[in-house]
């Protein structure tokens, strides 16, 4: 044998043993392996929260919502370890790249947020109006500790929301027509804003939906937000998309936000995810 | 805090389908309402307009400030429509013709001819992102009058390192341009209504969808085309 199909050997069994099953990978890793394999404005503009990212707030408010993922709460006096998030009740490694998916079980495509409010009403028996399940922004929100942790536990695998199921497929393509859809009195769109690549609102450079690379990160949230200082969830992005489009409020949880998620997702697929994200 | 509000009725919203649906052993089916629809026989076309009005999707009935409710601004009229169809892509051939033809007709001149503001003014309008949200924090127009929000989009002052780049830069717009008749004229048309000239712009028909009044637009102008403007040092 030659040399160098000496060194080949041991890599290509260490390689044969690990190519097809995903692990976990800290989010400032999947970062900066994004960055080290594209070129990026959007990914690269802030070298000060890629330096920040290890210390993220965003772990501690993680590891309140293992806790509290595990305790035993509610009218039922219930744990959420028997909530099912679409591969089996309690398994949460990779479950959130695989969000938003249909559940069998209510007949409704479902994100993170809307499953956690689910599971929080039938496996624990908190009442709809109850503040543990109201309450849906804020890192000392039950609902944010919770979604941070379920959704750390899916960081660098990637985004692979299912689309077998024709309601699956039916809410993301309603979710691209949103994506497009100019309205009210300044005639945005989603589009308008995450088209093109390398565009600046002021001085933030925007992602592109159509690069994968930038979107992964776009979409990855659970994220510390610095300029809040809190841990925000995709419902509050979109919420404040919304918001700045001058359209109204969206409602959270309700299918039109999922539709619009579910297309998200869809755009970052085979990317892998940043979890929990750190933005500014 | 006002975001109570709205999550009480998605989860409220939740529960009942979620109950019927356990009950009833539904699937692939959402109710809204009295009615059962099927989301996978509509198109994504009519599902979304659906989602949007007919399942609690949005807060429509939240006031806004130049008088009705959300609903009217979530309606989308015919340019609205027309761009939107393109998703991204180039208004061309019959379909810019059409968008810039009506684009004009949307245009209204101020009476007394078209004049250059105050550009001092015309700079705080510029740099203010202010007016017209709604939702969880509704913009109140009785002390403070909305923006242009020029700066989200268009470079401007020289000396304003934050400013976006979706739009073409300003910078020297009436230094290289003069302030001639014409070149009033065009200024005024593309702030009022972008489309008359850019067929699909992701420019907001300022004037046009009433975001800006006259006075204001006219404010603008002068801070783009003064020579004493620092847009223009």
């Amino acid at each position: 044998m030659s040399s160098n199909a000496i060194f080949a050997l041991p890599l290509v069994l260490a390689l044969g043993g690990t190519a097809s099953a995903e692990s976990y990978q800290a989010p400032e890793d999947v970062l900066q392996g994004i960055i080290d394999e594209v070129d990026s404005d959007y990914l690269t503009q802030s070298e000060q929260n890629l330096m920040m990212m290890s210390d993220n707030p965003a772990y501690w408010t993680a590891e309140e919502g293992e806790q509290l993922f595990r305790e035993k709460r509610g009218p039922r006096n219930a744990s959420l370890e028997s909530c099912d998030f679409g591969k089996g009740p309690g398994v949460l490694d990779g479950a959130y790249a695989e969000m938003p998916r249909y559940f069998d079980d209510t007949g409704k495509v479902m994100d993170l947020e809307t499953r956690l409010v689910h599971c929080m009403m039938t496996v624990q028996g908190f009442a709809a109006d109850d503040p543990v399940v109201t309450k849906r922004h804020g890192s000392s929100s039950d609902m944010m500790r919770l979604q941070t942790y379920i959704a750390s536990k899916s960081s660098g695998y990637k985004w692979n929301p299912p689309l077998d199921h024709p309601l699956e497929k039916a809410m993301r393509d309603a979710g691209e027509v949103m994506f497009y859809r100019r309205a009210a009195n300044l005639d945005f769109s989603c589009n308008t804003c995450h088209g093109e690549t390398g565009k600046r609102i002021r001085a933030s450079v925007l992602p592109n939906m159509n690069v994968p690379e930038e979107w992964t990160k776009a979409v990855s949230w659970p994220a510390y937000r610095v300029g809040n200082q809190e841990v925000r969830s995709s419902q509050h992005r979109l919420r404040g998309c919304y918001w700045q489009m001058r359209q109204g409020q969206i409602v959270a949880g309700s299918d039109a936000s999922i539709a619009l998620t579910s297309f998200w997702t869809d755009a970052a697929r085979g990317q892998p995810a940043i979890l929990p994200d750190m933005k500014r | 805090m006002s975001d109570y509000k709205i999550p009480v009725v998605a989860g409220l919203a939740t529960a009942v389908v979620a109950t019927l649906v356990l009950v009833g052993g539904e699937s692939a089916v959402a109710e809204s309402g009295a009615d059962t629809v099927e989301y996978t026989s509509m198109s994504p076309e009519a599902l979304a307009e659906y989602l949007i009005f007919d399942a609690r999707g949005f807060d429509l009935d939240q006031e806004i400030q130049e008088g009705g409710t959300v609903r009217q601004r979530l309606v989308q009229d015919e340019l609205q429509k027309t761009c939107s169809a393109l998703r991204g892509a180039r208004a061309e051939g019959d379909t810019a013709s059409r968008v810039i033809a009506k684009a004009r007709e949307a245009i209204i001149y101020p009476e007394g001819g078209i004049k250059l503001g105050d550009w001092k003014k015309g700079e705080a309008l510029a740099r203010s992102g202010f007016g017209f949200r709604v939702g969880h924090n509704i913009d109140d127009h009785s002390d403070r009058e909305p923006g242009g929000n020029c700066y989200a989009c268009h470079q401007l002052d020289p000396d304003e390192i934050a400013y976006g780049t979706l739009g073409p830069s300003l910078t020297a717009y009436g230094k290289t341009r003069g302030t001639g008749e014409a070149m009033l004229k065009y200024t005024y048309e593309v702030i009022y209504s972008p489309h008359s000239y850019f067929p699909c712009t992701k420019m907001p028909r300022f004037g046009a969808n009433g975001f800006l009044t006259q006075e204001q637009i006219a404010d603008i102008m002068a801070y783009v085309m003064h020579p004493e403007s620092p847009v223009n040092q």
